[in-house]
């Protein structure tokens, strides 16, 4: 829906792992979401999300959780965005099982890295 | 051509067989020529006119008095017939001579206005100069600076000019200057328009938004300017009455139509004043009032007035269809240091449509959003909206009333749109929030608008001007680049529209986002390559590399046709 990101001080207290990774492979998608009807042209229509994703990250720095993880499988959720292998990005995770779940309306791009450095400073 | 002047023609013919221009040099002979009586002599006048330091005007003064009708006629007949080349000086300086026009000094940047303004504003400066205006009677409603000129013509070789202004009406105040190819630019001129109508029927215009009132203590309120742009035309009464007193103040506009400085009133948080103005012409016994001030702070930051407000999107209902949030009541000015892209913020709904739109109409034509919205003086706000008016084929206004409550958050942050700076509710600037509202209780609640849609239909409400629409992808780059251009140069508001489904992983680690909208707020040509300046409308994410993230970037023509679907404007 082209919402604009979430603050991302209501998010970080939800994110169990915060990483900065790489897709490696799209390992599962689920259903396409269900057309929507809009004025050709028409921006901002709800529903026009991406399936959901189970994707295999390969993690090149922890900044929060336990250190020495250099891979994970997690879930991208239905949301405006989509993954692809070689995307990359801070990516905040919640606790979830089997899989983390991915936080933030974009995934990797709701937050630069600074940004998100800068909300952990001052969690700490 | 038979000139009577025996020694006029002596000089002239001189010049014909010579093949020489008759330049500056020649001058003093010529008036010398045509001055002489039987009180001075031809010489005698010449060594006064040759005299060190005397001015153009005294060397005019001095010839004038001994010219006679035919030696007149005769300077006519060189002007008019004469074969001898003349510089554009020595032309102007006999055209002075005969009444014809007025003398140009030794400052090719000086301008010297001639007639009155019926056909247009005629004068005289040095030859082949550009010159500038600006409507000071109608700045302050524009927007505009004292100093945000328009070329209004050029003069000829010559130094002659007629210049060509819209909307200039009897009794106007124009300001202008030259401006010499070099860039230099003159001393400011400033006239009232005449000989336009028979009487000046246009009120002074005040731009209240530019000044504020603030309590000073003590039973005083301190008024002065908010921003530098004029508040009303130069030398223009303001009479403020204070409702609660009845007690009237009167103060004058300075040169530049602002404020000499603070003016204090009496008064108390929360006073309401009613403004009416004169430039000494309409409206000289202030019985028509121009706007409401308003002393913040008082009981009319609270509840003066409360008006229903547009329900909130389903999102923020509970279960029993009650609002999360709360409604609070802001009550910042409409407008804080004019009006700009960066005063729009969409909110967490889902009409980027909107703030795209009005980010884009701020950037390219302000004047639109500062008269579609109004503060009554009384907590109440009106907006007004265009709606296609089927009967007539035009557009119709459409009013909307509506106070300051906004739904916000439990720390005040309003949920909806708010403004780029300051979000408390006493300090935001209101406009857009304000218009989101309002375009809500039209078509509503915000659930209505929440939902996705075009830019252009924004504009339409905004302008009643239809939209237009492209459609990126098959378009032939030139074509889509001029079409760009096309609307940016004429101040036209335009955006563009993402893709969205099935194509959401094009964007993923672009600084570009899905089915969303985006303000065109220029473009630019580097290097032989072309650029589109953009903003997404959450004021910030963006692409990196384009500095602060204030969601304004840069991206290449190539760029915009593979992540854009849709090119919007109006049609011109």
């Amino acid at each position: 829906m082209a919402l604009p990101p979430e603050p991302i001080e209501e998010v970080l207290p939800q994110a169990a792992l915060v990483v900065e990774a790489e897709v490696e492979s799209i390992l599962s998608t689920g259903p396409a979401q269900p057309p929507v009807q809009a004025k050709p042209g028409a921006t901002g229509a709800p529903g026009r999300d991406a399936p959901d994703q189970t994707v295999k990250l390969r993690v090149t720095k922890v900044h929060k959780g336990p250190a020495g993880l250099s891979e994970l499988v997690v879930l991208k959720p239905v949301a405006g965005y989509a993954l692809r292998a070689g995307n990359k990005g801070p990516f905040l995770l919640d606790d979830a099982k089997p899989h983390p779940v991915i936080l933030g309306r974009y995934g990797p791009d709701t937050w630069n890295l600074g940004r998100v450095l800068e909300g952990l400073g001052a969690a700490r | 051509m038979r000139i009577s002047d025996s020694r006029l023609r002596g000089i002239y013919n001189d010049l014909l067989k010579k093949s020489a221009t008759l330049d500056d040099s020649a001058v003093p002979q010529i008036l010398a020529a045509v001055g002489d009586s039987s009180r001075l002599s031809f010489k005698n006048l010449l060594a006064q006119l040759s005299a060190p330091g005397l001015t153009k005007q005294q060397q005019l003064d001095l010839c004038l008095g001994g010219m006679t009708n035919n030696e007149k006629g005769d300077i006519c007949q060189i002007l008019d017939e004469g074969e001898v080349p003349m510089s554009p000086t020595a032309r102007n300086f006999l055209e002075a001579l005969v009444g014809r026009s007025a003398l140009q000094g030794n400052d090719p940047l000086q301008i010297i206005v001639t007639g009155d303004q019926k056909n247009g504003i005629a004068g005289i400066a040095g030859p082949n100069v550009t010159i500038e205006a600006i409507n000071l009677s109608t700045a302050p409603g524009s927007r505009l600076h004292v100093d945000d000129t328009m070329v209004i013509g050029r003069t000829d070789e010559f130094g002659r000019f007629m210049g060509s202004m819209d909307d200039v009406q009897e009794g106007d105040i124009i300001r202008m200057r030259a401006r010499g190819a070099d860039g230099k630019v003159g001393e400011w001129v400033t006239m009232r328009a005449g000989g336009i109508s028979a009487q000046d029927t246009r009120h002074a215009v005040v731009a209240l938004s530019r000044v504020g009132l603030a309590d000073a203590g003590a039973g005083k309120l301190k008024l002065e300017a908010v921003e530098s742009r004029p508040l009303t035309e130069p030398g223009a009464r303001l009479q403020l009455t204070n409702e609660r007193t009845g007690e009237k103040t009167v103060v004058t506009a300075d040169e530049n139509g602002k404020l000499a400085g603070a003016v204090m009133l009496n008064g108390k948080p929360g006073d309401v004043f009613s403004v009416a103005a004169t430039d000494g012409q309409t409206n000289t016994d202030f019985a028509v009032e121009t706007g409401k001030l308003i002393a913040p702070g008082g009981a009319s930051d609270n509840l003066v007035v409360d008006l229903p407000d547009p329900a909130m999107c389903k999102d923020e209902l509970d279960a029993n269809g009650n609002p999360k949030f709360e409604l609070k009541r802001f009550s910042g000015p409409l407008f804080h240091n004019g009006i700009a892209p960066g005063d729009v913020e969409q909110g967490y709904i889902g009409d980027c449509y909107f703030p795209a739109a009005m980010a884009a109409l701020a950037q390219a034509q302000p004047e639109v959003i500062e008269n579609m919205i109004r503060a009554n003086g009384d907590g109440s706000y009106t907006v007004t909206f265009k709606e296609r008016d089927w009967r007539s084929g035009g557009y119709k206004d459409v009013e909307i009333q509506l106070d300051g409550d906004l739904w916000a958050r439990s720390w005040g942050s309003p949920i909806y749109g708010a403004s780029g700076g300051d979000k408390s509710q006493k300090k935001m600037e209101l406009w857009w929030p304000l218009i989101e509202k309002a375009y809500a209780m039209w078509q509503g609640s915000y659930e209505a608008i929440g939902n996705g849609g075009l830019s252009s239909d924004i504009w339409e409400a905004c302008m009643g001007r239809d939209g237009a629409h492209s459609s990126v992808k098959y378009m032939k780059p030139d074509s889509l680049w001029a079409e760009i251009k096309d609307a940016v140069d004429n101040k036209l508001p335009c955006g563009a529209g993402t893709y969205g489904e099935s194509q959401e992983a094009l964007y993923t680690n672009s600084g570009i986002y899905a089915n969303h909208a985006y303000s065109i707020l220029g473009y630019e040509e580097r290097d032989g390559e072309r650029f589109v300046t953009m903003r997404n409308p959450w004021g910030q994410s963006e692409p990196a590399g384009n500095g602060r993230d204030d969601g304004i970037f840069k991206v290449t023509l190539a760029d915009f046709q593979k992540y854009y679907q849709s090119f919007m404007t109006v049609r011109d």
